[in-house]
């Protein structure tokens, strides 16, 4: 176990490192002045010159590199090129309200999907299963910025339920924070109801087929019981693999979301520096959403060997 | 899929002999049959019928838009009516001419978009499954760590360093897509390569490029296939997702998420059409091809 967890800890790593190479080669591939580039064109040459000798993007680029490399290494991620502030201080705020958003599209989205799963498989091949499927595919399938503009559309303009500016005022009581992050919420909700609902319906359908469930019935187990003991346990493997990816591509679609409802969060703030060419809060804003990636993958890969003992941990 | 065994190996029983004599008849057979089950699936059908109404508003747009999409002459925020039937947006130009015209840009990255990832996923995870060793170890360190970001995320930094254009576009998405489709044909290859024609395509000396792409390659198109299918879908999905993020073909281009990043800020103001109708084309088409490959999906991993 001890060792299991060290060999992922340590792949861990070297994906980060690698992804950070990717994101340095990918903001390095023009041979353009970094200072020029955020200054503008119309700043002075001098302003330009201090400008990149102060952040050290006048050095050779194996230097810029591993440079770079020992400040992520250390936890030291820099400053905004806009506001100097450190890019720590700007991104941990809008992770965590992009967390909170997130959230609660989860606490909306995995109970619905999971029991909306599980009654199309007891109903396989009727006509409430394929209504089941088929919107699960249809709302997978649509982007995120689309489900929340037709919401926003819908439920803050035409018929005013939520709001159209996300951003929770300070100290808005908990009921307050809900009525802003609803529509939002639900704009996630109907990207990964499909994918949650079909890997549950599938995880079950081949669960109601095994011995032990047939074993488990025929000891005369009520319906209920074979359910949450035996079909569950076994089935929901899938589906916890598939949110953990969810968790991961959550925070790619949350930028359509947060732009569209104007939420101050991980995915506008990435998309900000994006446009202002803000390199350090962009690589540390791409690396953190990996990061959360990894992690989740691995919480899953241990959910799943806990709820079912006949899974062993073994690194790849 | 028909039998592997394509090669001369002596078959004992007639029945065998005819097989070998005719291996391509039997493949296309089953490739009839296939195309016979995806051709009677609902889903495919209303799949086909929307795709194949967009690819005509995308090749003929000129044909079937009643105004110029980019021309600003009618008066700006009117709401749908005979002439304008989706409303005009709010520099004047008409919404349905230009959801017409829209079609054109997405039809015609994210197909390509998804062909050549597919295109390159094939021969990298045809690398890595038959060679294995190293190079697969490395390889897949590198697919995993591409995979653990969203390619919305990654496809954003990259067009904001290299420029929008359309060919940023599909070479972006494109990269993207190729480690993911490399890590299942990679799992094929694996299952592929254990079986008794590619050892004896060995012993009888073949060279290796031959083994991966005349041997293998014909008996695992299957998973291609629904790969390409389903990569299409994710294609026309991120395509949009960045145009929307402003990381799409450039303006002035019509564009369905551009449109939507145009105009969702006049909702507000009840200029409800001119985010809508675009958001209904984006949703249509992803639907569509979702609808597609599900159904292609379903026959094909059903064999």
């Amino acid at each position: 176990m001890a060792r299991y967890l060290l060999r992922r800890l340590g792949s861990i790593v070297i994906s980060l490192w690698m992804l950070a190479t990717i994101v340095f080669l990918l903001v390095n591939v023009l041979p353009g002045n970094v200072g020029r580039k955020v200054l503008g064109p119309t700043a002075k040459e001098a302003d330009v010159i201090a400008f990149n000798a102060r952040l050290g993007t006048d050095k050779p680029m194996l230097e810029q590199y591993w440079v770079s490399m020992k400040r992520i290494f250390t936890f030291d991620f820099g400053e905004s090129f806009q506001s100097a502030a450190p890019v720590t201080e700007l991104l941990l705020p809008a992770l965590g309200r992009s967390a909170k958003l997130a959230l609660l599209a989860f606490i909306i989205t995995i109970p619905i999907s999971i029991a909306a799963g599980i009654f199309a498989a007891r109903r396989q091949d009727t006509l409430a299963d394929r209504v089941v499927v088929n919107v699960g595919l249809a709302s997978s399938s649509i982007p995120e910025f689309v489900s929340a503009s037709v919401l926003l559309a819908l439920f803050a303009v035409k018929w005013p339920i939520g709001k159209v500016y996300a951003n929770v005022p300070p100290g808005s009581s908990f009921f307050g924070q809900l009525e802003y992050l609803l529509l939002p919420a639900l704009a996630m909700v109907v990207a990964y109801f499909g994918y949650i609902a079909r890997m549950t319906r599938a995880g079950v359908i081949s669960a109601l087929h095994a011995d032990y469930i047939r074993t488990a019935t025929m000891k005369g187990l009520d319906q209920g019981t074979v359910m949450r003991r035996h079909i569950l346990r076994n089935a929901l493997a899938p589906t916890i693999t598939v949110i953990s990816v969810q968790i991961g591509y959550l925070f790619g679609g949350i930028i359509g979301v947060e732009k569209i409802f104007n939420y101050a969060g991980l995915g506008s703030t990435i998309l900000n520096a994006v446009g202002k060419k803000d390199i350090p809060v962009l690589q540390t804003g791409v690396l953190m959403v990996g990061a959360i990636y990894m992690i989740s993958t691995l919480l899953a890969d241990l959910l799943i060997a806990y709820l079912n003992p006949r899974v062993r941990l073994e690194a790849d | 899929m028909s039998s592997p065994e394509t090669n001369n190996l002596e078959g004992p029983v007639s029945a065998d002999v005819q097989k070998k004599e005719k291996p391509i008849t039997e493949r296309s057979i089953a490739r009839q049959e296939n195309w016979r089950l995806i051709r009677r699936k609902p889903g495919f059908i209303i799949g086909a019928v929307i795709s194949a109404i967009w690819l005509a508003c995308g090749i003929f747009p000129n044909q079937i838009a009643p105004f110029d999409p980019l021309d600003y002459r009618v008066d700006n925020n009117q709401s749908p009516s005979w002439t304008n039937l989706f409303g005009t947006d709010r520099g004047g130009r008409d919404v349905f001419s230009r959801v017409i015209a829209g079609a054109t840009d997405v039809l015609k990255i994210a197909p390509l978009a998804a062909l050549l990832g597919v295109m390159g996923g094939v021969i990298l995870g045809m690398f890595m499954g038959y060679l294995r060793g190293r190079f697969d170890t490395v390889a897949s360190r590198i697919v995993e760590s591409f995979l653990s970001l969203p390619v919305v995320l990654l496809g954003l930094l990259a067009v904001t360093t290299l420029g929008n254009s359309n060919w940023v576009v599909i070479g972006v998405v494109a990269t993207l897509f190729t480690p993911v489709v490399a890590r299942t044909v990679r799992a094929a290859v694996l299952a592929e390569r254990e079986l008794d024609y590619v050892t004896s395509a060995k012993l009888r000396g073949e060279p290796g490029w031959f083994i991966m792409f005349r041997e293998i390659l014909p008996n695992i198109t299957g998973p291609i296939i629904v790969e390409l299918t389903v990569r299409i879908g994710y294609a026309v999905f991120t395509v949009a997702t960045l145009s929307f993020l402003g990381a799409g073909p450039p303006p002035p281009s019509p564009d369905w998420g551009s449109q939507v990043s145009d105009s969702y800020n006049s909702l507000i103001s009840g200029y409800w059409w001119s985010t809508f109708f675009p958001a209904m084309a984006i949703a249509s088409l992803v639907i569509a091809v979702n609808l597609i490959a599900d159904s292609v999906q379903s026959v094909l991993d059903g064999q």
